[in-house]
């Protein structure tokens, strides 16, 4: 199992987290979302891959490392070291558990087994862990049941324990829950053969708290057409267009314009700065440029004796 | 998820990433644009001006099976324009090819 984990690549654990590009906007923030939860519950993830086999999905390589150097220790090396610090005993003792019973869950939490230990022989050992096997998943039973004994806590719990307390203070917090950006999808219906409209043009300008004219000017360019707003405030354009493309559109437009870089909130504000435009982030303070809305190069799509009729 | 600041980092990345020959910089541009009927057409601009967009052009239409042409404009210099929607067909060849990275490509329109 060593071995395996061994050959895994970092970039293997890359690829997994871009496929989550669902359909939604929210999708762009979950990622960022989904990041900062990875942050969390790190070590304890690390633990779970390398008891799985198959699972070589593995995000935390430094910890890694430094368990595997522990591998060659045995159990009367445990009991020296485990004068050191905390975390430091902790790690050894799980990996030589390991060492001597490949099927050795190691996802159990480390102090538990550590307490254990001092009572128990080994073989008492697996069967706890056994036991405990499916109960890791669950953060808050684990918790639950160090914070009433009155042993050592180990790092992991106390760190668990720090994100839970962050998480329950602010909830809307990046680093807590997935957080959801829900958009209403945008209404389009053709208008005669050649033209359609966006109905809901301005709501959605309203909701991602942007200027008509600047959303305006991203769909016209990255279309390649021309439209504009009439009396109903409704956005018409030029060209069969359905909603899946522009909800396409759009989605960039949000990636680009409206969610911030680094947290990827959509709390941001949207501000021209010396003929730049900056994004500012509201949640994290960033700030950011975003680049200009170019069209570049447009073909000559019409007639073009109908062109020349009209400059000459 | 690796922590960033123990990630050894190589300060001469940069250095050694220009040293290979890469003719193509900047972003090229894919669009689309709607012609009439369900008829659409595929620009592509700001090819490296020192790749042979004859050239390019002459394998595109081959291997796509559309015609295309060389388009010289004053302020975006040689654009490629295809027949049909080929923004896919070209993102695949221009990186088959090796004359773009496929960070360097970047796809507009729906």
């Amino acid at each position: 199992m060593a071995e395996d984990d061994a050959i895994f690549d970092p970039s293997l654990k890359k690829k997994k987290k871009k496929k989550k590009t669902a359909f939604d906007i929210e999708a762009a923030l979950a990622e960022g979302g989904n990041d900062a939860q990875d942050a969390a519950p790190e070590p304890d993830t690390a633990k779970e891959d390398e008891q799985d086999d198959a699972n070589v999905d593995i995000d935390l390589d430094f910890t890694k490392k430094k368990k595997k150097k522990k591998k060659p220790f045995t159990a009367e090396d445990l009991d020296a070291v485990a004068g050191e610090g905390k975390d430091e005993g902790n790690e050894g003792g799980n990996q030589d558990e390991g060492a001597l019973d490949d099927n050795f869950d190691l996802e159990v939490d480390f102090s538990k087994t550590k307490k254990k230990k001092k009572k128990k022989n080994l073989g008492d050992l697996i069967a706890e862990a056994d036991e405990k096997h499916e109960d890791k998943e669950n953060v808050d039973e684990n918790s639950a049941v160090w914070m009433t004994s009155d042993r050592d806590y180990t790092y992991d719990e106390l760190l668990k324990r720090a994100f839970e307390i962050m998480r329950d203070k602010n909830p809307d917090m990046a680093a807590g829950k997935k957080q959801k950006f829900v958009m209403r999808p945008p209404q389009v219906v053709r208008i005669g053969t050649k033209k359609s409209s966006f109905a809901n043009f301005t709501e959605i300008c309203k909701m991602l708290h942007r200027q008509p004219k600047h959303l305006l000017d991203f769909l016209l360019a990255e279309l390649g057409t021309s439209g504009s707003v009439d009396g109903n405030s409704q956005l018409i354009i030029k060209g069969r267009f359905q909603q899946k493309q522009i909800e396409n559109v759009l989605r960039r437009y949000i990636k680009e314009y409206v969610t911030c870089h680094t947290c990827r909130s959509p709390d941001t504000i949207l501000q021209k700065d010396t003929r730049l435009f900056f994004l500012q982030c509201e949640t994290c303070g960033s700030r950011c440029s975003v680049a200009s809305i170019k069209s570049g190069f447009q073909a000559v799509t019409s007639k073009r004796a109908a062109i020349r009729a009209k400059t000459a | 998820m690796s922590i960033q600041n123990l990630n050894t980092f190589d300060p001469f990345a940069d250095a050694s990433k220009g040293a290979d020959d890469d003719v193509q910089d900047g972003l090229v541009h894919i669009r689309i644009q709607q012609r009439n009927g369900r008829k659409t057409l595929t620009t592509v601009q700001g090819l490296s001006s020192d790749y042979d967009l004859k050239k390019i052009v002459r394998a595109c239409k081959k291997e796509f099976a559309c015609n295309g042409t060389v388009i010289e404009h004053p302020e975006y210099g040689e654009v490629l324009q295809l027949q049909g929607d080929q923004r896919e067909n070209i993102c695949q060849w221009l990186t088959k090819a090796g004359l773009a990275k496929p960070d360097q490509l970047k796809v507009h329109g729906f």
